[in-house]
């Protein structure tokens, strides 16, 4: 296979990045960023924590794995008999890291110099198993440890919880880094098999922004980089009904306030069609609820909400949920208010004038990711596995109308397909 | 290459500073009053920023100035308080898009730089001076639920709370947002009054960081400030003890499934710039890399944790370290902290260690050119450094260049001054005094 490269530019931007699909079979989004003195890179595969159930085409059978698996291999990749990954970048001065979120695994690093010999580490550890039964025992004790932090965690419980109630049984409802009974399940096998089916380089991408040079990133994959396998992968797809599995969920921590998430649960569309309804439940988030609304006014003036309320919209795979988030002495009168509310603007239509205000913002908050590294790669990344190309996000924008909001708040924003969870003292 | 800071008074203790650099496409404008961190004030001073925020005389609608915010492209107001050594810091800034990406050809960074102008010194009081009834009860709250919260994050309230043990009857102990009883005080009135008084005697940084222009919101600053008839004392880094008399213990029982241990250290007279600049080094050494001792040993080697940090306190002299474990390794994991400190103290520290931690810190003081907020951030530590007396600002590259310089010999003299002073652990309580102790 040859290299294939392709040039995109943005005229509102002046700027320009490569797309590249590698003889090797890796694409790559590299997009270099003049007069800045650090560069991120993000080496990532589309396996996260709702792939729980999976094939190759050469297995004969789905293998139902553990939750937490996904979180697990991520920890184990960066030790090899040579020894800790971080070590080995220690010498070249960047900063790595790795992350497993629910669709992807991605592993990083930043640095100011060396950029050669930090990638040239990146893509050897993650091409280079190396597990044995002690280092996966090892590695029980420090996420057991992390598992219980995250328990501690108000914020992150709620959030978690929220989803629980939303889904039956999508595999988002899961937590990202698992039980400690799930991953005591966890042996080198099975770390052997989801690596052997997601870690194919035809499943990865490479996506690097910052003070880089192009022709370090090709010679580096040219030399570190052998052909993948031509393999395809199956997911096996989980039946999920549309309404949510509970209406409300709480859990006693020690808090100060009760924090809430209110969550609205939509049908999944195409990866591409996801992104913009990602879009446009963000923009709704705010012409409901925004911080210029009446809704936001009276709820912050009754001391409901506080300043740390805020929305989110995700969109991906195969889930879709708009969520509202804060601090509330009483969680359900806010339920009911923004219930209320997205009644009446169903019933009497979106303000023009808050619509273009919200299409403003989301049009800044957009162009503003371009000004600083880390999001041009991650921003990179998340378009990459959703199938878009990143200017083509501020186009969609500013093609969106009043119309196109007002039908998919009738699909997103159902009130019958809501949870609310609590985490409450 | 950015041009360099520059830095000029435009009244007594107001200083203006513009940190410029083509490359960003967002302008930060940001002003900070410096005030004393005192027990009797904390409170009300922490209620203004968020009252501020709400408005402004030519806007006092909350709802229409967020519109109006959301109209400039999203521009982002953030209010803030935070607290420096002995210092409250009452913040208010305002992020917008750089003119060049407005789609009808709108003043964006004027706009953003009058708007913040008018939120800090044009707010909207009624006719005695004082703050509305109702904005004051709602951020009263706010503060008072802020300071209740503070156990929601357990990391941090343990941080907090070692912090406290540590340093009580010092000036540095006084939280930021004051405590429940001062803060459920907060009246229009006394917040008003509070505002008048930092307006007029506290230190004043504010800084532009971005592509822009500058001077709109150096000439609205200059013209306001001109207004005030101000009296301002200055500032300067108090200083605390160097030295622990005994280590002092404190643990608390929550309902928590894993343990919050903290350690708090001082670090003897650290004077000199070099001394300042080992010690930063050998926190890193210690805790503050993926390949640092407490991160190889405590958690690698003996998976007691998944994080085990060390972090040094440049301004009040002190290094803190956090780890969340089984309670009933406590004791192991204490032990093993000490023993790595020791190690350090023993001169075990390769060549290669010192190398690879100079290379890594440097990176990421450098990696700051790259962000507005981290530039500013930088900026105003370094004005604080030397308070209100001045002194040179460093860039990030020459702070890098200066840290790199550090031999081995100096980060073991500085690992040798460390003394423990106070252990802090939260947890929930089964495993009784720490008798099943692993090992």
């Amino acid at each position: 296979m040859q290299t294939k490269t392709e040039i995109i530019t943005s005229p509102r931007l002046g700027e320009a990045y490569r797309q590249i699909k590698h003889s090797s079979g890796l694409e790559m989004r590299l997009y270099p960023m003049q007069g800045f003195n650090h560069t991120y890179a993000l080496f990532a595969t589309k396996y996260g924590s709702v792939d729980t159930c999976f094939k190759t085409g050469e297995d004969a059978d789905f293998v139902k794995v553990p939750e937490g698996v996904a979180h697990f291999l991520e920890h184990k990749m960066f030790e090899n008999e040579e020894g800790d990954a971080f070590i080995r970048y220690a010498a070249t001065g960047a900063s790595a890291n790795a992350y497993t979120s629910f669709d992807r695994t991605a592993y990083l690093f930043s640095c100011t110099e060396n950029f050669a010999q930090s990638l040239e580490i990146l893509f050897d550890f993650v091409s280079r198993p190396y597990f044995t039964d002690e280092t996966v025992e090892k590695e029980q004790g420090i996420i057991g440890q992390e598992i219980k932090m995250y328990e501690d965690n108000a914020e992150f419980r709620a959030y978690f919880n929220l989803l629980d109630a939303m889904y039956h049984n999508n595999p988002v409802r899961i937590d990202i880094v698992g039980t400690e009974q799930s991953i005591a399940q966890i042996d080198k096998e099975l770390l052997y098999r989801c690596y052997n089916t997601f870690y194919n380089l035809g499943n990865m991408v490479l996506c690097v922004a910052g003070g880089f040079d192009i022709e370090t990133v090709l010679e580096t994959a040219d030399r570190m980089l052998s052909p993948a396998k031509d393999i395809t992968i199956e997911r096996a797809q989980t039946d999920e009904p549309k309404s949510v599995r509970l209406d409300y969920i709480e859990q006693n921590l020690p808090v100060a306030l009760p924090l809430f998430h209110i969550g609205f649960k939509a049908d999944p569309a195409g990866e591409r069609d996801n992104v913009k309804n990602q879009i446009m439940d963000d923009i709704l988030l705010e012409i409901i609820a925004g911080d210029s609304t009446p809704l936001y006014r009276r709820l912050y003036d009754e001391g409901l909400i506080n300043s740390e309320f805020s929305g989110d919209a995700m969109s991906s795979r195969d889930y879709s949920f708009a969520v509202f988030g804060g601090e509330s002495r009483d969680p359900a009168r806010v339920r009911d208010e923004i219930a209320k509310e997205i009644t009446r603007i169903k019933a009497q239509g979106i303000d023009p004038k808050l619509f273009g205000r919200y299409k403003k913002a989301s049009y800044g908050s957009y162009m503003g990711i371009f000004g600083k590294v880390e999001s041009v790669a991650s921003f990179m990344l998340s378009a990459h596995f959703a199938g878009v190309e990143v200017y083509s996000v501020t186009e969609m924008i500013a093609a969106l109308t009043v119309d196109d909001l007002e039908a998919r708040l009738k699909v997103s924003f159902d009130v019958n397909r809501s949870s609310m969870s609590v985490v409450k003292p | 290459m950015a041009a360099s800071m520059t830095r000029a008074e435009i009244g007594e203790k107001v200083f203006f500073s513009h940190i410029p650099d083509p490359k960003f496409k967002r302008n930060l404008v940001s002003i900070n009053f410096i005030m004393p961190l005192d027990a009797a004030t904390a409170s009300d001073n922490a209620v203004v920023p968020y009252i501020l925020r709400k408005g402004c005389r030519e806007i006092p609608d909350f709802s229409d100035f967020n519109g109006k915010l959301a109209e400039l492209y999203g521009a982002s107001l953030s209010a803030g308080i935070s607290k420096v050594n002995g210092w409250q810091v009452i913040g208010v800034s305002l992020s917008g898009l750089d003119n060049r990406f407005a789609l009808e050809g709108e003043d964006i960074t004027g706009e953003c730089a009058s708007l913040l102008a008018a939120v800090a010194l044009d707010p909207k009081l009624d006719k005695n001076g004082v703050f509305d009834e109702k904005d004051t009860e709602l951020e009263r709250r706010f503060i008072l639920d802020s300071i209740e919260a503070e156990i929601n994050e357990k990391r941090s309230y343990a941080l907090s709370k070692c912090m406290q043990a540590m340093c009580a009857g010092e000036p540095v102990a006084v939280r930021k947002y004051g405590t429940a009883e001062t803060a459920g005080l907060i009246t229009a009135r006394s917040a008003a009054q509070a505002y008048r008084n930092m307006l007029k005697t506290a230190s004043v940084e504010i800084t532009f960081t971005g592509c822009g222009d500058p001077s709109t919101a150096k000439d609205i600053f200059t013209r306001e400030f001109s207004k005030v008839k101000r009296k301002a004392p200055g500032f300067s880094l108090i200083p605390l003890r160097t030295t622990a008399d005994s280590v002092k213990h404190e643990e608390e029982v929550m309902d928590v499934n894993q343990a919050k241990l903290v350690m708090g250290f001082r670090v003897g007279d650290v004077t000199t710039d070099e001394e300042q600049y080992a010690m930063r080094l050998c926190s890193a050494v210690l805790g503050g890399t993926p390949f640092s001792k407490f991160f190889l040993n405590v958690r690698e080697k003996l998976s007691l944790c998944y994080y085990c940090a060390a972090n040094y306190d440049r301004y009040n002299r002190l290094l803190v370290v956090d780890s969340g474990i089984e309670y009933a390794n406590r004791k192991t994991t204490q032990g093993e902290i000490m023993r790595q400190i020791k190690a350090v103290q023993d001169g075990e520290v390769t060549d290669e260690e010192l190398a690879n931690t100079k290379l890594l810190a440097a990176s990421s003081i450098t990696k700051s050119t790259d962000s507005p907020s981290a530039m500013e951030s930088w900026y105003l530590h370094q004005f604080f450094r030397h308070g209100s007396k001045g002194g040179e600002a460093k860039t990030p590259e020459e702070d890098a260049a200066a840290l790199c310089e550090v031999t081995k010999t100096q980060l073991v003299e500085a690992a040798r001054r460390i003394q423990l002073d106070t252990v802090y652990c939260l947890h929930g309580g089964e495993e009784g005094e720490g008798a099943s102790d692993a090992n």
